[in-house]
């Protein structure tokens, strides 16, 4: 034993030398661990944002007497596998009301059959006149998503499987994130009283529009504009309602092209502005599903114009000739 | 110890370099369909440009740029500018600034310094309280002989009129003249935007973009002819096939123009034009979302906005002459009589030669990120 050394000393030295093996394990552990969570701190808020907006609980009220009509849901055929009923709803979330108390002015019904690719859109104006509320578009400002959905399903003798709500600054957050749309804008929007309520400073001022015709790329705002305006429109809320149509097949065009790196920044512009009966793991089942969509010419848009409806309901309201359209209702969602 | 230590502290920073990084290499990860397009002087490295002849006038985010010998210069700043057209004589611009109540013409050198205002669109102060109290002027060109303005145009207008009908007629004002000395051209078809877009022509008159409902309601836009003020006008095109954005080329005897037959699509269509009828119209670009095309002064070809790629922004783009107007084929060959060969016996047939076929002319992109305004005509300088 050399002088000096004394015993145990060579194990501790031992223990205290770290073996090039284990070194670099633990190297390669720290790298793997920190890149993890540089990941998770990239993609947290996006999913905190989606588990708040997803899965929302809705209470749909019971049928009144007219749920009777209902007809009994066919057993599915092969061709409608997996088929299902959204109920796209949009509204003016500004001041003049109450948050969550506010009106639909868009209320979309979109029927995607996967198995042949196939998705109905249907426009239901929003003045259209329902037993119980006058205005359709009242339903969810008294009673949320809903009564939103019982009312239609009711009067339209559907089913709604789920619902999306966007608000205003939502559409336009979203489009902005996703780097804006190409649109062909069939004629010039033009209003001289359009609401300026989006980042004006009273909700009740109003500003002049004035969107061009022809090819463009819209930002969000501008997008808005065009979907929102309705006073030069001699269609009123139902060319607002092709307008929309013709939004939403641009934002699902634009978004097919999107990164997972896209995903934070979207779910910032969503935040607050959407909300969805849809799970966040049936969302997931969705986006490849939507993104397999490629044929314009299956995406079937429906607007229910007269003769389906006439004006000069009560209140302003819009009458619904329910002969012509529960027929064609039910031809597209069965 | 000291070893352990110093794992420690280098596993430390390790761990926040790498957590760092990878953070910052997700956000790298976006998808180019995001990127905000870039200014069109922006310094960064691209690959050459293409070069087109004389100078095209165009606008983005609200600012004017020329683009010549494949470089962009910046003539205004981002204030609203958009839709230049040059004088007859390529001396000037008009241009159209644009408020958010109002728009109004002015005069521009062709470096961009504003010499001169043509309209007054504004409402007066006393009637500010009513948004529809203002006007837009949209859509300024000159007549040949520099002595009419043509533009689309919603005035005048009445503070509390409260009309919910804005539709733009084409209005001729005597250049240099308030608006009360013009008068309107056409007569817009109420709710539907009305008419846009005047092109004047050479022997009086002009083309320009009439907005209807066809008979399923749809909103279409159709070129419409008319050679005074005031006049009825007649259509050039029909309902079906949706057209606008009309462009005379420069020896006047065609009309270019873009046709949406009612679709999300937009197909550069040509037709030949005799001063009062289209020819059939002739499609040359339906793979593309085109919008404003215009003539080169030389004949060399058209460009016009579409963009570089799926649902993005638009980008200049040049079609040559070729892809449209391909050169006549050279002609076979003739047989001639063999000499020595046999009297009065039938001529030899023509060895079939394959005929050649037509190398197939692609549009250029001529920009690939700056995203022009693509309801802004372009201006071109030979």
């Amino acid at each position: 034993m050399p002088l000096g050394f004394k015993p145990g000393h060579r194990a501790r030295a031992s223990r205290g030398r770290l073996s090039p093996f284990r070194t670099l394990s633990i190297v390669l552990l720290a790298i793997a661990l920190s890149a993890t969570a540089g990941g998770f701190a990239y993609f947290i808020p996006a999913a905190v944002t989606a588990w708040n907006a997803t899965a929302q609980v809705v209470q749909v009220p019971s049928p009144s007497p007219t749920g009777l009509l209902f007809s009994p849901s066919p057993s599915p055929s092969p061709q409608s596998e997996g088929a299902f009923t959204v109920l796209l709803l949009g509204s003016d979330d500004d001041s003049k009301f109450f948050s969550d108390h506010v009106l639909t002015q868009s209320m979309i019904l979109v029927r995607v059959v996967p198995a042949t690719k196939e998705v109905t859109m249907l426009s239901i104006p929003r003045d259209l006149y329902v037993q119980g509320y006058g205005k359709i578009d009242g339903a969810y400002s008294y009673g949320g998503a809903g009564a939103a959905i019982a009312v239609v399903q009711q009067n339209f003798r559907v089913h709604v499987d789920d619902y999306i709500w966007v608000g205003l600054l939502g559409l336009i957050k979203v489009i902005d994130a996703i780097g804006g749309i190409d649109v062909v804008t069939t004629n010039p929007v033009l209003d001289d009283y359009y609401p300026s309520d989006v980042y004006g400073g009273s909700p009740y001022e109003t500003q002049r529009v004035a969107v061009l015709a022809g090819p463009q790329h819209l930002d969000g705002l501008h997008a808005m504009e065009y979907v929102r305006s309705r006073h030069g429109d001699l269609q009123s809320d139902f060319g607002r309602s092709k307008r929309q149509q013709q939004v939403l097949m641009a934002i699902r065009q634009k978004a097919k092209l999107l990164a997972p790196g896209d995903i934070p920044a979207l779910a910032a512009a969503i935040g607050g502005e959407l909300k969805t009966s849809i799970g966040l793991d049936r969302v997931a089942r969705l986006i490849p599903l939507a993104a397999s969509f490629d044929n314009p010419d299956s995406i079937r848009q429906i607007v229910l114009v007269p003769p389906y409806t006439h004006g000069g309901g009560p209140g302003g309201t819009i009458t619904p000739n329910w002969n012509l359209i529960l027929p064609l209702v039910h031809q597209y969602f069965p | 110890m000291i070893a352990r230590f110093l794992l420690a502290i280098g596993l430390a920073i390790l761990m926040v370099v790498s957590g760092t990084t990878s953070y910052i290499y997700l956000s790298t990860r976006q998808s180019k369909a995001v990127a905000a397009p870039q200014k069109p002087t922006d310094p960064t490295p691209r690959a050459q440009q293409f070069t087109l002849p004389g100078t095209i006038y165009l606008a983005q985010s609200g600012a004017l740029y020329s683009f010549s010998a494949g470089r962009f210069h910046q003539l205004t700043p981002e204030a609203g500018w958009t839709m230049p057209a040059l004088y007859p004589d390529g001396s000037q611009l008009v241009a159209v600034k644009r408020s958010p109540f109002f728009s109004d013409v002015y005069v521009l050198t062709r470096f961009g310094k504003v010499t001169g205002l043509l309209t007054d669109n504004q409402a007066a102060p006393r009637s500010r309280w009513d948004p529809g109290a203002n006007a837009w002027s949209f859509y300024p060109r000159l007549s040949p002989d520099s002595h009419t303005l043509f533009m689309s145009y919603d005035g005048p207008k009445t503070a509390g009129d409260a009309n919910f009908n804005v539709v733009m007629q084409v209005w001729g004002v005597p250049f240099g003249a308030p608006i009360r000395n013009g008068r309107s051209w056409t007569t817009a078809n109420n709710y539907t935007g009305g008419d846009m877009q005047p092109v004047p022509l050479p022997a009086g008159g002009i083309i320009y973009t009439k907005y209807s409902y066809d008979s399923n309601g749809n909103r279409v836009g159709q070129l419409w002819f008319t050679n005074r003020a005031g006049s009825a006008g007649k259509a050039l095109t029909s309902q079906a096939a949706s057209c606008a954005q009309p462009s005379l080329s420069p020896d006047g005897r065609n009309i270019a123009m873009i046709c949406t037959y009612g679709k999300q699509v937009s197909y550069l269509t040509i037709a030949s034009w005799n001063g009062s009828t289209l020819g059939a119209l002739q499609t040359v670009i339906s793979d593309q979302l085109v919008a404003q095309p215009i003539w080169a002064p030389d004949g060399s070809g058209i460009a016009y906005l579409a963009p570089g790629g799926p649902a993005a922004p638009f980008q200049l783009w040049w079609l040559p002459r070729a892809r449209y107007a391909p050169p006549a084929p050279s002609p076979l060959p003739t047989p001639t009589p063999t000499p020595g060969g046999p009297h009065n016996a039938p001529l030899p047939a023509p060895s079939p030669l394959p005929v050649p076929t037509p190398p197939v002319v692609k549009p250029v992109q001529v920009t690939t990120n700056l995203g022009f305004d693509a309801t802004s005509p372009l201006a071109w300088l030979g």
